[in-house]
């Protein structure tokens, strides 16, 4: 474990390194990212120009949801952005040979090679919010609701972990999965709102199948009012678990299909 | 030390009809094929042997290679590298083992080579006094002083293929994979690499296995070859014994005043040599007579020859390797006798 930590420090620091060299690049991430946020928090604010409630929650509680939500993805978006360029292009290019000749786990090898510093973005726009939102948004804090709202922050991060790896695992079947990777994981746009605004089998899909209402909305409600801590809670918890395992496990299996490419 | 057994590998292939209208075809109804990369490989190579693994491209070489080293599963057969199977445990058995794919790096782009051997000094688990005698080694033998704080980037490829190759034996390993090594380098920079590998073998008894197009690396470097061809192994020796099995054809260059007059036909008529046996090359003043020294003796074509036609000079020429291997990858592996 001591090694594991100091192999990811090496490689992260390298990556922050890099970071000094392409500064251009770094900044027009950083910009767009920040006009993709504000485009999001503008078009919560027209809607409430137009109506004083929406399914119930008021302009801040929907913000404090919104502001939730970015911070389980920013945190999956720092650590394993990586996953990305498995899908795209690691696997259909032959690159994927070199973490298989390596003796550490080939995902953790994968995962700690970028340090995605763009993501810090999201999660200051998720602080931002929640600090802003809190005040007036109705809640009642107790020693509970910020365990329990802490502990949920990585579990819901790793659904998102788990999504991206069972979606570039699929390269190693189709050669790239960029485009799966990138349906999947677009669904988050559902995890910023109540799931309550959605029609019924959306709210169902979003719940169990590609479960991103638990990495915004169910933890967010349960902070927001207390309601159902074992549901809301327990199963960002389960769902994240469960989703991790079946992810592994395609991953593993795509591994033993990987076909390399010819040099 | 290194066993393949029955190797074989399949891929699943998608056959598409060309154009657009091909490809939408073979989104809804594919038509998959069943290509043999390869089939029924097998070898065996003794510790510290240095093994010339060649064929043409597309021959299946890489495909063993990568078999060999646990980056792809076989889809049959078992190969087995100091008792370990490298897809049982995968781990472990890396750690012996280095790979070097001339094709593509294995070094962080990015990184200043130097911090890339810092990052494989932790994953290999080499401890600071063995790293340091190591690169100390390395540095003697691939010279990586002047370019070790330069980003990989901006490597020249014959820096990039030290480099690489430096990375792959940071772990001591105890076998080397070197798939093409020495492809795209100048002479001088091949040559070194094939000090640094002699020495390597030499010094550690460091097993390697060498795929290469370039016959210069096996016959200074490789006390055996193992010959692939279309996916089955069509030699299996060592290159003396090629020379002798395979090298039948010599060739007998004749230097006269007029070599105008001087015809295939002759040959064949009066000698008893068929379409393979037998190849004359003529210009002016020059004539080449390549044939089966196993079917006619050199003293009898050469007797042969000064009855037809008044020569000023003979030559004869051994039969070079290159020859060999061009004959072999034509006929796979059939002896032309």
């Amino acid at each position: 474990m001591r090694r594991i930590w100091k192999i990811y420090k090496l490689l992260a620091a390298q990556n922050l390194k890099r970071l000094m060299e392409y500064r251009a690049d770094f900044l027009t991430g950083a910009i767009s990212f920040l006009i993709d946020q504000a485009i999001g928090i503008a078009f919560i604010f027209i809607i409430f120009t137009q109506i004083p409630q929406l399914a119930g929650f008021t302009f801040e509680q929907i913000l404090f949801i919104y502001g939730f939500s970015q911070i389980p993805k920013g945190l999956d978006h720092l650590l394993t952005d990586n996953l990305w360029c498995v899908g795209y292009f690691i696997v259909r290019k032959g690159d994927f040979d070199k973490y298989l000749i390596r003796p550490i786990n080939p995902l953790f090898h994968v995962i700690a090679e970028t340090f995605q510093v763009d993501a810090i973005g999201e999660l200051v726009v998720g602080i931002v919010l929640l600090i802003y939102a809190a005040p007036n948004a109705g809640l009642h804090i107790t020693v509970w609701t910020v365990i329990l709202s802490i502990i949920a922050v990585p579990f819901a991060a790793l659904i998102y972990t788990s999504l991206k790896i069972m979606t570039s695992a699929f390269a190693f079947w189709m050669k790239s999965s960029g485009f799966i990777i990138q349906m999947v994981y677009g669904m988050n746009e559902f995890s910023k709102y109540p799931v309550t605004i959605y029609s019924f089998p959306v709210r169902i899909f979003v719940t169990y199948i590609i479960p991103f209402a638990f990495t915004g909305y169910y933890p967010s409600l349960y902070i927001l009012t207390e309601s159902d801590p074992l549901f809301n809670i327990g199963g960002v918890i389960v769902v994240s678990v469960v989703l991790f395992a079946v992810s592994l496990l395609i991953w593993n299996k795509g591994i033993s299909s990987y076909e390399s490419a010819g040099a | 030390m290194i066993y393949a057994e029955h190797l074989r590998k399949e891929f699943q292939k998608i056959v598409k009809e060309p154009g657009l209208k091909g490809s939408f075809k073979a989104l809804f109804k594919p038509k998959k094929e069943t290509v043999v990369a390869a089939d029924d490989i097998s070898f065996h190579v003794p510790e510290g042997e240095i093994l010339g693994f060649i064929g043409p491209n597309g021959a299946g070489k890489s495909t063993v290679i990568k078999m060999l080293t646990g980056i792809l599963t076989p889809t049959s057969g078992e190969c087995r590298i100091n008792g370990k199977i490298p897809q049982n445990d995968r781990k472990n058995y890396v750690k012996e083992i280095g790979a070097v794919f001339g094709q593509r790096t294995q070094l962080w782009w990015d990184l200043p080579l130097q911090e890339t051997y810092l990052v494989l000094k932790e994953i290999y688990e080499v401890n600071d006094e063995k790293f340091k005698k190591r690169m100390d080694f390395l540095n003697e033998v691939l010279e990586l002083e002047s370019f070790i704080k330069s980003p990989v980037r901006t490597l020249s490829l014959g820096q990039r293929m030290r480099a690489d190759i430096a990375a792959s034996m940071l772990h001591s390993p105890k076998v080397l994979f070197l798939d093409e090594p020495t492809i795209g380098l100048d002479v001088v920079v091949k040559d070194n690499i094939r000090q640094a590998i002699m020495k390597i073998n030499k010094e550690e008894k460091t097993t390697v296995i060498l795929t290469t197009h370039d016959i210069s690396d096996i016959e200074l470097l490789c006390d055996r070859i193992v010959m692939i061809d279309k996916g089955k192994n069509v030699y299996d020796g060592s290159l003396h014994e090629l020379r002798e099995n395979f090298g039948q054809t010599r060739e007998l260059i004749f230097e006269t005043a007029n070599s105008s007059n001087i015809t295939e036909e002759q040959f064949r008529n009066g000698l008893d040599l068929g379409g393979n046996d037998l190849v004359i090359e003529s210009d002016k003043n020059n004539f080449k007579v390549k044939f089966n020294s196993r079917k006619l003796p050199v003293g009898e074509m050469l007797s042969y020859t000064l009855s037809l036609t008044k020569v000023k000079d003979i030559s004869v020429k051994d039969a070079d390797i290159e020859e060999i291997i061009r004959n072999l990858y034509r006929h796979g592996g059939e002896s032309d006798e």
